[in-house]
């Protein structure tokens, strides 16, 4: 049981939410937040955490390892793979992805490939500065 | 597994169940959902013994009931069934007394959890801990089967998570969890197979991830299409 109630990632309610728990976990590798190796939390403690239903951690828990993404060795905790090469693709995967969406979006309004790529540029630069900012 | 097979109930000559079936599995949480009136409590009622059907049968791991079933089932009402004179602590050496599955490890921890004291008398509590008192008495159960009826509804934000925090641990693991409710977005994600009643009868079953996935909807998608339909 959670005593701090609200859910660390907020679900939305209309893709699986076992899906979203995998997508969790990648963007967690992508961002280095997970690293190689590292151990992660058992099934319950997962349910726990992200308030979900105990079926449906241990769901996102065979995904990932039928995508290779954890291992689970006999009564051992489950781990981040240490394949360099499937690390990588999930970067690449959560890059594509979000790409897809945004040209998908954008393509509607019909903007020139290069006033979109000055814009995005532009755009990119402020929210990381901004970001900076509010770190120091 | 729980099956419904088909159940009709009549109160007075007024119909309020028509030819009800639905099965909910160990290891799941079925959800039936359904606006007031729909006879959602009643299904729950049914299924325990506690109102004679009309017509229709109820089976739990393939028998009809019997009086095993309180060993096997618990109920958890919408409405604090202890005297109003007891005190907590009595509520729980009553269960202890009447129930063979009580577990008292688990009434302890759940005592702990929501933070209730033994010597407040139940007419003292309020609404959100009465609630909680009474999901403390039916998940105290070892039981294989629990029903809760509209576990959630009026209270505050603060219990409702506590209390749906509940369902994410492994105090519901393995068992067959129904639950009613009238409210379906706070817990949308915690479901595993929703039955939607209308006016006695199921409109339709099915389950959660499959619509999430098959068709990108969500609960309360499937929601206003049946009832809006």
């Amino acid at each position: 049981m959670n005593e701090t109630g609200g859910p660390i990632v907020p679900f939305n309610n209309r893709d699986p939410v076992y899906l979203q728990v995998v997508r969790h976990f990648k963007v967690e590798i992508a961002t280095g937040k997970l690293t190689a190796g590292q151990v992660i939390p058992s099934r319950r403690e997962l349910a726990a955490l992200m308030n979900i239903n105990p079926n449906t951690a241990q769901k996102a828990y065979k995904e990932m390892e039928d995508q290779l993404l954890i291992v689970t060795e006999g009564n051992s905790p489950s781990r981040v793979t240490t394949d360099e090469r499937i690390l990588g693709v999930v970067r690449e995967e959560l890059i594509s992805e979000a790409v897809d969406a945004f040209v998908a979006s954008v393509r509607l309004i019909g903007v020139p490939v290069d006033e979109l790529l000055h814009v995005v540029k532009r755009k990119y630069e402020t929210m990381h500065s901004q970001h900076k900012e509010a770190e120091s | 597994m729980i099956e419904v097979k088909g159940i009709s109930k009549k109160y007075g000559g007024k119909s309020v169940l028509r030819d009800v079936t639905f099965s909910a599995e160990r290891g799941q949480i079925t959800c039936l959902i359904g606006i007031n009136g729909v006879g959602k409590s009643t299904v729950l009622k049914a299924i325990m013994g506690l109102a004679p059907l009309n017509g229709g049968q109820i089976r739990i791991d393939g028998k009809p009931l019997d009086k095993h079933l309180y060993e096997k089932v618990a109920f958890v009402p919408d409405v604090i069934t202890m005297p109003a004179s007891m005190k907590v602590g009595e509520c729980l050496d009553w269960m202890r007394d009447f129930y063979r599955s009580w577990n008292p490890e688990r009434a302890a921890e759940l005592l702990s959890f929501f933070r209730l004291n033994p010597p407040d008398r139940v007419s003292s509590l309020s609404k959100g801990n009465a609630s909680k008192l009474n999901l403390l008495l039916g998940l105290s159960l070892d039981t294989d089967y629990l029903l809760m009826d509209e576990p959630f509804s009026g209270i505050d934000i603060f219990s409702r998570e506590q209390i749906a925090s509940v369902f994410t641990s492994h105090l519901i693991e393995e068992r067959g969890v129904i639950l009613t409710t009238h409210e379906i977005s706070d817990i949308e994600h915690l479901v595993d197979k929703a039955v939607l009643l209308d006016q006695g009868t199921v409109r339709m079953t099915f389950m959660c991830e499959e619509v999430r996935m098959n068709e990108g909807k969500s609960v309360l998608d499937v929601m206003r299409e049946v009832y809006r339909a």
